[in-house]
């Protein structure tokens, strides 16, 4: 398994992958963050993790959406099936290689909370339950995405179908209420204001465990019926 | 053969690969096998060295003892110069020799290739070859392909199959000859008076003599067919000679294994 988590990660920064994914958020972020603090004079760090939800929304796919359905496409899906290493370990190998990822952007994000030290006083404690809260969200959209990229070849559908379903949970809501309680983003929103929801916490727990076993489970199928 | 390797299940029937069957130990019985898929499939990212040791890893080979046996690797597959090298830059021949040490790591007891020389030019294929023989001194290696000469080259044994079907297991040479006309023989001669048509009467044992072609610097080109059990190339030489028909070229009719092949497919279809 951590040959496959070393390996995920290798190519994360051998491609622009990685890069595009830290940069592509860290960029998004500041100019959040400038708005917060300049335009509305802010020095809540929280805060702008509202915005770091709705930006990981759209980049996501761009960790998850080549994991598995390049190794199919190019056939190095085969190297990994028939090694003696299970499918469970190699899925759970890409999901925590990505995870690891969305970590180091996390650890990033810290330059802005040191920079707010200066302008007020952030508060630490409210802080790390945000990252906490965006760990999560970002687990379970990950293992979304990988759900996604095993059922097709093709990465571009794969990333399609990741974006298409986050922002239908995003907007369900709006439709009914039976659906907040499905709607990943909004299970985000205690987070901030220095809440740890143990039912949000383990609906994304739940969530992430459940797309990893599907994923497992499709790859398993596709051995069997061919 | 995915079957065989694990990639997929089998429907029916069942595999033991060393003692191992692939569906109650799945781990044991990958362990001993090392596959080179067709087309070669690796991660261009990863630079030779890193891929190996990749394989390595993923194939369980010991930490202590996986610096040292990827080295070794990567040597005896000739990878040395380039193993810094990313592999979506090299050739396909090198691209090749990687995918041989990926299947090659982790000392497999069989190792199973698909189409090893496909793609690759004649310099490069007969390298790959090489190094195919070398194994085969060490390895079970079970080898698919579609040029047959070239299985006739390097396998001891052989197997075809159509349709699913085993129809045939046999030495490269047995199934050659099974199917051989060895009474047949190929005379190309310069017969100015036209007596090769009587020569048929003059030589007992010839059973049929036909005209194959006619070449263009004048001579001919004939297919004599003898009865079973009798050598006829002493006597025509001497007979022909008598005859003043010059002889350019004369050989036994040999089959390849693509004769065997298409007897034996053909007979199978019927």
């Amino acid at each position: 398994m951590f040959a496959v988590i070393k390996k995920e990660l290798k190519t994360y920064f051998y491609s622009p992958v990685g890069y595009v994914f830290i940069g592509l958020f860290l960029i998004m972020f500041s100019i959040f963050f400038y708005i917060d603090v300049f335009q509305y004079s802010s020095t809540n760090f929280e805060y702008i993790f509202y915005s770091g939800a709705t930006i990981l929304t759209f980049i996501t796919p761009i960790l998850t959406m080549r994991s598995i359905a390049e190794e199919r496409k190019n056939g190095t899906e085969q190297l990994l099936l028939t090694s003696p290493l299970s499918i469970t370990k190699v899925v759970i190998g890409k999901f925590i290689a990505a995870t690891i990822i969305v970590i180091i952007t996390e650890l990033c994000t810290f330059l802005y909370f040191g920079i707010l030290c200066f302008f007020g006083k952030p508060h630490i404690t409210t802080a790390l339950v945000t990252l906490f809260g965006f760990l999560l969200l970002a687990i379970s959209y990950i293992s979304f995405g990988i759900l996604a990229s095993s059922i097709t070849e093709n990465q571009i559908i794969a990333g399609v179908v990741t974006i298409g379903f986050f922002i239908l949970t995003w907007f369900l809501p709006q439709f009914s209420d039976i659906f907040t309680n499905f709607s990943l983003i909004n299970m985000f929103s205690k987070f901030p204001s220095g809440q740890i929801d143990i039912a949000d916490t383990v609906t994304y727990i739940t969530f992430t465990i459940l797309c990893l076993l599907l994923t497992v489970i499709v790859m398993q199928r596709r051995k069997s019926v061919r | 053969m995915n079957m065989l390797t694990g990639y997929i299940e089998q429907t029916e029937g069942e595999i033991v690969i060393d003692g191992y069957n692939m569906l109650k130990k799945p781990k044991k019985a990958k362990k001993e096998i090392g596959y080179m898929p067709e087309g070669v499939p690796l991660y261009t990212d990863l630079t030779v060295k890193e891929f190996v040791t990749y394989m390595a890893e993923i194939k369980g080979v010991n930490r202590k003892e996986r610096k040292e046996k990827v080295q070794k690797i990567i040597e005896k597959t000739g990878l040395k110069d380039v193993q810094k090298k990313l592999i979506k830059n090299l050739s396909r021949g090198y691209k090749q020799r990687v995918g041989m040490a990926g299947a090659l790591v982790g000392e497999p007891k069989i190792l199973i290739l698909d189409e090893p020389t496909v793609g690759l030019d004649p310099k490069q294929i007969t390298e790959i070859r090489e190094l195919i023989k070398e194994l085969g001194k060490t390895h079970t290696v079970i080898l698919s392909s579609h040029i047959l000469s070239e299985v006739s080259q390097i396998c001891n044994k052989v197997i075809i199959i159509n349709k699913g079907k085993i129809v045939a297991i046999d030495t490269p040479e047995n199934l050659e000859n099974k199917v051989s006309n060895n009474n047949c023989i190929y005379v190309t001669v310069e017969d100015t008076e036209n007596k090769m048509e009587n020569i048929k009467d003059k030589i007992t044992g010839i059973k049929n003599l036909e005209l194959v072609e006619k070449n263009e610097d004048g001579t001919k080109q004939y297919m004599i067919e003898s009865e079973d059990g009798v050598d006829l190339r002493k006597i025509l030489f001497t007979e022909l000679a008598k005859e003043n028909i010059t002889i350019f070229e004369m050989k036994k009719a040999d089959s390849t294994l693509e004769d065997a092949f298409m007897k034996i497919i053909e007979g199978g279809n019927k």
